[in-house]
């Protein structure tokens, strides 16, 4: 039952999708706006398959089906329901279905969205261009990564459950489906910008109807990835949240060239400038995010995080290579209507400082690409193994940060076209005191180093611009003054400053121990104490969790643990966490003795401002969000500057913006 | 010069003055956090540091300092008593190099074809920037394009199709943008 069901919704949706593609593009070449129109009942089949086959596996999985290979190889009986639930996006195969799902969901919100304009040759090569990403997926669905595969079950069969790392924390549930809401939500404004080059309307029209769009998916992907992180944070039990693994810098490629778009498409919003730029940052963002499926997913790449390994890779680099040969060829062929006849004016101004973002952005994400696939590179050159890990990632992308974030510091104040040094000096004023204030701050309570103190002061600095810029607004339309994409950016912004700032503390003042302690013995580290107290044994339905009871600083206990899966032979350690606003405590069991004096060796580190990733992380969700609501529209010829006083102000605050 | 016209309003001393206090302090206080006295790492700090440099040999992607598996804690032990012995990182980090091949450091070797590694993203964001002045002495030597009346005439008809247009404001978007 679930195994046809299943089939019958990949089945539907593959054939859909190219039974769409050919429609579609027939009636786009032939002129035949009645077939182009289509679209709207394929998309809603192409949706339908998905959601088919995702209900057919959660139901295989929740009724334990293990007919169904994929729940065979799993599924168990004795995993929580969230888990359980969870399993879907657990391993490669059930992970293509809910890649599928969202695609086809983006896919049928695209066309009610655009229901009036489905002719429109410009949402008709879009729609077409999203057909043939489905075919893509639906193929390897029903193909190479086929989750409905059958299986005949033993008596008492009973499946070893998925990993058991995958079903240790809650975050499993959340972290993923954000993720690819985020992946493939860059799916839109790619598949705009390839029917804008096929349709040669590379003006901004397609910018304006996705940018909302890559807002949204820019969002999901900045959640995911911290949730993601946190995750890490929670579960791996290395008192870190953040390894410059390949998976994690997977992630954080669409990431990097997705923000440099959503800065550098201001510029082409604006003065019709850099369009080339845009389409190619562009499908650099999705492309990267299909050669992340191909880091995860194809095993070629040692990381903590490939749950699994597949032969699917062949499939998904040729994908790839397929997305960056059209590109380049539709930009190569639309190159004459690409150019554009502006200049900007002066390297100090609004759009001067989105091209430096855009550089400072394209350099990270050089890096960390360089660095993810350089042992591969030097391996097929001479054959030799070398590895490049945290210290050359926190080295190199250093710099870029620092950069980053004295340019956050500027650049909300410049205006379009051209900036006087007088008005920085008027406008800047304020923000620089906190940014020395922040250094100060820090001076006094005791950071050292060069790097992570500069790191506070710019990050102050940033604050105060992205603050100031929020006081200005709020104080001119009061709390309209917090929505629309400028103001949100502002609140996206801090939330941005929070995160590095917790980063650089945490990553130069960690501080690691191991100690073995028998019970009641206490140990003193990084300003804490730590007491052993005693262990408990917990008997849970898919594993025995062997806790430890420490107290830390006389609250808790707090219990961390060495968990033996049923049906697994790993024992997966659980760390046990001290959050709060100024540091956190992390324990993790790294040996039980048992016997006599049953001694435990624990893992202590200490990370001050760990919890300012996480709100920060909200904090950036919430101004995103805020941005995604339209702001005030301004009649266009009212003015943007506050009228200009009478008299000049007495303080060199009260300048006019 | 009497006092008062030095510090008057506009003066370069009124406008410049809180700048050079902002610099002079955030000057000062990077310098603290740069030379000022620190507590010397612990044997413990500098066990963790390195440990957080050396690959676990059998795991796919952890450091030893990361990773929990019997090979990794034998290692931090092997890392504190080097430490004890008073070899410096570099020795020890050599060590497990001799011993297990380069891929066991984390971080790639400056030598040879992994130069690159290094070099590359200095090239490249040199490239960008020498990009980015070069495309700004293009513009800058490009003359401005003007409106003609003809233009403008073109705009306001489209614009306003009975009205007349401001001078000011020909496309209609706010004169000080």
């Amino acid at each position: 039952m679930n195994l046809a069901l299943g089939r019958a919704g990949i089945t539907l949706g593959f054939a859909a999708a190219i039974l769409g593609a050919v429609t579609v593009g027939y009636g786009l070449i032939r002129h035949r706006p009645d077939l182009v129109r289509l679209s709207r009942w394929y998309a809603g089949l192409v949706f339908l398959g998905g959601l088919l086959a995702a209900i057919a596996m959660e139901r295989a999985l929740i009724t334990r089906d293990f007919t169904v290979l994929y729940v065979a190889d799993n599924g168990s009986t004795k995993t929580p329901a969230l888990y359980n639930f969870a399993t879907l996006w657990g391993a490669l195969e059930g992970s293509i279905i809910l890649w599928a799902l969202i695609l086809g969901g983006y896919l049928m919100a695209v066309v009610v969205k655009f229901r009036k304009r489905l002719a429109d040759p410009l949402v008709g090569w879009a729609i077409f261009t999203m057909l043939i990403v489905c075919i893509f997926f639906f193929w390897m669905l029903v193909g190479p990564a086929n989750p409905f595969k059958s299986f005949s079950p033993p008596a008492g069969f009973d499946g070893p459950g998925p990993n058991p790392l995958l079903q240790n924390h809650p975050l499993m549930a959340f972290h993923p489906p954000m993720l690819y809401l985020g992946y493939v939500g860059f799916t839109v404004p790619f598949a705009f910008a390839i029917a804008a080059l096929i349709t040669g309307r590379v003006g901004e029209g397609w910018l304006l109807a996705t940018r909302r769009w890559t807002l949204i998916a820019w969002g999901f992907l900045t959640a995911g990835i911290i949730l993601g992180s946190w995750w890490s944070y929670e579960v791996l039990g290395w008192g870190g949240y953040w390894a410059w693994d390949p998976v994690e810098n997977a992630s954080l490629l669409p990431w990097l060239t997705g923000t440099a778009y959503l800065h550098s498409v201001l510029v082409q919003e604006r003065r019709g400038m850099l369009r080339v730029w845009n389409i190619s940052l562009l499908c650099a963002t999705f492309a990267l995010t299909i050669l992340g499926t191909f880091i995860t997913r194809s095993g070629v790449i040692e990381s903590v995080h490939a749950f699994t390994t597949s032969g699917i890779g062949p499939a998904i680099i040729s994908f790839f290579a397929l997305i960056v040969l059209s590109t380049v060829v539709l930009i190569g062929w639309r190159g004459d209507r690409l150019r554009s006849p502006g200049r900007i004016d002066s390297p100090l101004s609004r759009e001067g400082a989105f091209l430096a973002n855009n550089v400072l952005f394209a350099a990270f994400a050089f890096v960390v690409l360089l660095g993810t696939l350089f042992p591969l590179v030097v391996e097929a050159i001479n054959d030799d193994r070398i590895s490049v890990g945290v210290p050359y990632f926190n080295r190199m992308t250093m710099p870029i940060g620092l950069t980053l974030l004295f340019l956050m510091a500027i650049a909300p104040v410049l205006p379009w076209r051209k900036a006087s040094g007088e008005l920085l000096r008027h406008r800047l004023i304020w923000p620089a005191w906190i940014g020395v204030g922040s250094l100060i701050f820090a001076v006094v309570v005791g950071a050292r180093g060069f790097a992570p103190v500069l790191a506070f002061g710019l990050g102050g600095f940033a604050a105060g611009s992205a603050g100031r810029q929020v006081v200005l607004a709020t104080r001119r339309q009061g709390w309209r003054g917090l929505i629309g994409r400028a103001n949100g950016g502002m609140i996206v912004h801090l939330g941005v400053v929070m995160i590095a700032v917790a980063f650089a503390a945490s990553s130069s003042y960690v501080r690691q121990a191991e100690f073995t302690l028998t019970q009641g013995q206490s140990a003193q580290f990084a300003g804490h104490e730590l007491v052993y107290v005693g262990q408990n044994t917990k008997q849970e339905s898919a594993k025995i969790v062997d806790q430890v009871l420490i107290t830390i600083d006389g609250t808790g206990p707090w219990a961390p643990s060495l968990n033996k899966f049923a049906n697994g032979n790993q024992t997966i350690g659980t760390p046990s966490v001290r959050t709060t606003f100024t540091d956190d405590v992390v324990l993790s069991v790294i040996d039980i003795k048992g016997g006599e004096n049953g001694s435990v060796t624990i893992r202590v580190t200490v990370q001050p401002l760990i919890m300012w990733l996480w709100i920060g992380g909200g904090v950036m969700a919430l101004g995103t969000l805020l941005a995604v609501f339209p702001g005030r529209r301004r009649n266009p010829l009212d003015a943007v500057s506050a009228p200009v006083a009478v008299e000049p102000p007495k303080d060199s605050t009260g300048a006019t913006v | 010069m009497s006092s008062q016209s030095v510090f008057a309003k506009g003066s370069p001393i009124r406008r410049w003055g809180p700048w050079i206090a902002v610099a002079v302090i955030a000057f000062s206080a990077l310098s603290v956090a740069a030379f000022g006295s620190r507590s010397a790492p612990t044997a413990q700090d500098r066990v963790s540091s390195i440990s957080r440099t050396v690959k676990c040999p059998v795991c796919s992607g952890e450091s030893v300092a990361e990773s929990n598996v019997p090979a990794s804690q034998e290692i931090r032990r092997q890392i504190a008593e080097q430490v004890q012995q008073g070899q410096s990182d570099d020795e020890i980090r050599s060590f497990y190099a001799a011993k297990y091949g380069q891929a066991i450091l984390l971080t790639p070797s400056a030598s040879g074809v992994n130069a690159l590694v290094w070099i590359l993203p200095v090239v490249a964001l040199a490239v960008g920037i020498a990009a980015l002045v070069i495309v700004f002495r293009r513009w800058s030597s490009m003359p401005q394009e003007r409106a003609t009346d003809e233009d403008r005439e073109l705009v306001a008809s489209a614009l306003h199709p009975e009205e007349g247009v401001d001078p000011n404001d020909p496309h209609g978007e706010g004169a000080s943008r």
